[in-house]
């Protein structure tokens, strides 16, 4: 191995983690210009909108530990905020930030009592809540109950102001989660994942840390959900409060890789294209699938596919490495 | 001059055990105290309850004149005390750097200049500086402590309340750690610290406070204390003590 | 309001809770011994009400003989998923995510699985007992309910036998308590583990068929009651089988009588409401208070 062969290596390592997500972005960017049809834009931007609640729920979920199973309801309160917004007159930004703040208000008020409890009661907690605020939207007239709620008409249907939305919203997420990895606030996150006990002995505030935590991934969720609302411009308490929804949002981070920022990203991309083609092609099969995925991640590969890709990267390093000193 | 920590009677009960009743004494600053007595006697509890995990079911704490009885541990920690455990509690999957970083970003409550800086120093100083990047899920037990210690040294305290730092370490780390404490005693730190190991605690503090059944038994300079006969007592027995 | 309407109500909420107890007690026989909250177990109550709809619309077996069946049946499934999966994460003190998480994953499977055999078409079971009532005095009993409750009263009766009196029963409270104390002297834990999730899963597929009996059911059948479970088992108190009746009390009769002050539609949230209550408020249930006052140093 020569030392050209080093140095190109080590340039490539130092620029990958700027490079590949930016060209990423490029190719997401460009998409709709490639000509994929309405078809392929519409399924690229729901799997914007699953990257965004993804991220989102990493943020509580991966970094911090705290496994909710019930993200719906941040959901479903930005959807039904953001579409009341809309009708009101108010402009898609301001009404996305109004389904944000709503959802953050909302993650306040339900962290409070249930951050107390530990892991699984917490996340039963979640699911507890959730399916109390779908069951109250499906009986309260206001907001139109069972039958739903629907955007008044406004002008024609522009799908590439949605897709570009969604994408926009996205990369908010990511920015916010990588910065957060990087910050002392993210370290403080991982502390209280390990051992809240111990991360309190230190010095860091949980009560305070989780609630932050909570009420950023429920805003980015919010906002997530404000986006779908414009572009579905029909909305109803099982399609965007319902416990599949939980389950999905969780799902995501978890096949990706939880507690990593491109994790969840990874989880999104490949939940949001396999979905859409499984229910296409087998409608029966998605829960078998994702159950058996969920188990086998579990069992065999807690990091995902993040932390599969991990470990082939590191096996293919440790064999060039020994490559390299048996010809030296 | 006024104790920098001043136990009032303290107790603790959980769900009818009395695991703490009516411990009161104080702790000179810049002192070396030891804390002594046979298993269950409440030492833990007790270092829980002035460090905060834990609050007092009555009594009064008083540190550095302020009342911080019932005060959470990590408004402890930045008032001044923190607390080793006795089985350490290392947060796996962050590097050793970052452990003791978590020390010094959040407890340490005068920061300056960068806190990976620091905390380096702290790992060197405590001798495991050479494995700041490893993951501490790999480490020895012996590193763990070490690493319970840099940890909890980062968040600069002005009392430093150790919980059996020594146990399940070799004569030798456990001489070493004996000397760190003298280090960090001699740089201004108050030290509360418990342990099983007598030698150790004859060795190095200045006054040894025994218990036994969650209360005190008695308190005095370290040879007063080996002599006592209601310390021999608790430890070996009435028939050794006659 | 006569009394008799009271009285009644009070009856329907009784025979409610026996439903909801026999339905939690799977749950809190694994819950005890292993800390492991079963998220499966509404796949499992859905899995025993399709057995004893196919015993009775191929086969002509009662269902109530059904759900007997179910058990065996239910238990060695329930030994294989434990040897195949359960075995293999990591034993804890405490209730785990993963086990959460890996359970939780098992019940979509299990979904699927009856999604794929049956499909989606609602399926009942209707027996000349379905709609029969049994009058005394002034008080109806819909005579279902009536042999729900006795099954339920016998399991949990049973279920004490066999702990209080048997080998097995002491083991399991050993570790129920401690596990790694049970495992100094001599308990085999694996085993009693494996034995212990087998039963729940037994449990919970006799129940399925049970409840089949009074309600229809699609494969997604089991998820509203897998809450009330969880009601039920943080009500009570999740370490005792007393705590089951206890918690299945309260939440039949909160809501039984709850539909006197609420519209109907609101009346799924009365279990998630207490439910979200009762972990907050009583981390240890109802029984937990109790044990506070009775435990000695």
């Amino acid at each position: 191995m020569t030392d050209a062969g080093a140095s190109s290596r080590s340039t490539i390592s130092k620029f990958a983690p700027v490079a590949a997500p930016l060209a990423l972005l490029a190719a997401l960017a460009a998409f709709p210009l490639l000509g994929p049809g309405p078809n392929g834009i519409r399924l690229l931007f729901v799997t914007l909108v699953w990257v965004t609640t993804s991220v989102a729920w990493n943020l509580l979920g991966g970094f911090a530990g705290q496994v909710s199973f019930g993200f719906a309801v941040f959901y479903g309160l930005g959807a039904y905020s953001t579409a009341m917004s809309l009708n009101a007159g108010l402009d898609r930004p301001v009404s996305l930030l109004i389904g944000a703040a709503v959802a953050a208000t909302a993650s306040l008020l339900i962290g409070l009592p249930t951050f107390r409890l530990r892991g699984p009661y917490f996340a039963i907690a979640t699911i507890g809540v959730s399916e109390a605020v779908r069951v109250v939207m499906t009986n309260v007239a206001v907001t139109g109950g069972a039958s739903g709620y629907r955007l008044s008409e406004h002008g024609s249907f522009n799908q590439l102001l949605h897709f570009y939305t969604a994408l926009s919203v996205a990369v908010v997420a990511v920015a916010i989660s990588i910065f957060v990895r990087r910050s002392k606030f993210g370290l403080a996150l991982v502390a209280i994942r390990e051992d809240e006990g111990a991360a309190s002995d230190l010095g860091v505030n949980p009560f305070r840390t989780k609630l932050l935590a909570h009420a950023l991934a429920a805003a980015l969720t919010g906002a997530a959900g404000g986006v779908y609302t414009g572009y579905a411009a029909f909305i109803y308490p099982q399609g965007v409060f319902g416990f599949d929804i939980s389950v999905a949002i969780l799902l995501m981070p978890i096949i990706g890789g939880v507690g990593t920022v491109w994790g969840p990203v990874v989880g999104a991309l490949v939940y949001g294209f396999v979905h859409e083609e499984l229910i296409a092609s087998f409608p029966q099969l998605h829960l078998l699938l994702y159950g058996s995925l969920l188990i086998l991640i579990i069992l065999f590969e807690p990091g995902g596919v993040m932390g599969l890709l991990g470990k082939i990267v590191r096996f293919a390093r440790s064999r060039s490495g020994r490559g390299a000193h048996s010809s030296a | 001059m006024a104790p920098i920590l001043r136990l009032d009677r303290i107790s603790k009960n959980f769900a009818g055990l009395a695991a703490l009743k009516d411990v009161s004494f104080d702790v000179e600053e810049g002192g070396l105290f030891g804390l002594i007595g046979p298993n269950g006697a409440g030492k833990t509890t007790l270092l829980s309850v002035i460090a905060g995990s834990q609050s007092p079911s009555s009594g009064i704490i008083t540190f550095r004149g302020r009342d911080l009885t019932g005060a959470r541990s990590f408004h402890a920690v930045r008032s001044g005390i923190a607390r080793t455990h006795q089985v350490p509690k290392p947060f796996r999957s962050l590097s050793v750097l970052e452990n003791v970083e978590v020390g010094y970003r959040f407890g340490c409550h005068d920061r300056s200049a960068s806190a990976s800086k620091d905390a380096a120093q702290v790992l060197e100083w405590v001798g495991i500086g050479h494995l700041k990047q490893m993951p501490a899920s790999r480490l020895s037990v012996g590193d763990l402590k070490r690493l319970e210690l840099a940890r909890t040294l980062a968040a600069r305290p002005k009392l430093l309340l150790c919980d059996e730092v020594c146990s399940g370490l070799t004569e030798t780390e456990a001489a070493s750690i004996l000397r760190l404490l003298g280090e960090i005693r001699r740089g201004g730190t108050t030290i509360l610290y418990v342990e099983h190991n007598l030698r150790a605690i004859m060795s190095i503090c200045d006054r040894v406070i025994v218990m036994n059944y969650g209360q005190k038994l008695a308190e005095g300079p370290p040879e007063a204390m080996q002599n006592d006969p209601s310390v021999i007592e608790a430890y070996i027995g009435k028939a050794a003590s006659v | 309001m006569t009394t008799v309407d009271i009285v009644n109500l009070f009856v329907s909420a009784l025979l409610l809770a026996g439903v909801y107890a026999a339905m939690s007690v799977g749950m809190t026989i694994i819950y005890g011994v292993m800390k492991i909250v079963n998220l499966a177990h509404a796949g499992f109550l859905m899995l025993g009400a399709y057995f004893v709809f196919e015993l009775y619309t191929r086969f002509h077996v009662d269902p109530l003989i059904g759900a007997v069946l179910a058990f065996p049946v239910f238990f060695s499934v329930g030994v294989g998923i434990h040897w195949l999966m359960i075995r293999r994460i990591p034993r804890s003190d405490q209730p785990t995510l993963t086990s959460l998480l890996l359970l939780f994953g098992l019940w979509l499977v299990l979904q699927n699985l009856g999604y794929l055999i049956w499909g989606n078409a609602d399926r009942a079971i209707l027996t000349p007992r379905t709609f029969s009532t049994l009058q005394i005095g002034p008080i109806i009993f819909p005579t279902v309910r009536l042999v729900v409750f006795g099954a339920a009263v016998a399991s949990l009766l049973a279920l004490e036998f066999v702990l209080h009196k048997t080998w097995f029963g002491r083991a399991v409270r050993a570790l129920m308590q401690n596990s790694d104390a049970g495992r100094l002297v001599g308990v085999n834990v694996e085993g009693t583990a494996r034995v212990a999730f087998g039963v729940g899963i037994a449990f919970a597929g006799a129940a399925g068929g049970l409840l089949a009996m009074m309600y229809s059911f699609t494969p997604d059948f089991g998820g509203s009651f897998l809450l009330r479970a969880f009601v039920i088992i943080v009500l009570g108190g999740l370490e005792s089988f007393a705590g089951v009746a206890i918690g299945s009390l309260i939440l039949a009769l909160v809501e039984t009588f709850s539909i006197l002050a609420i519209p109907a539609g609101y009346q799924p949230s009365i279990a998630f409401s207490l439910l979200v209550l009762a972990l907050v408020i009583l981390p240890e249930g109802v029984a937990g208070l109790w044990n506070r006052r009775q435990r000695l140093t």
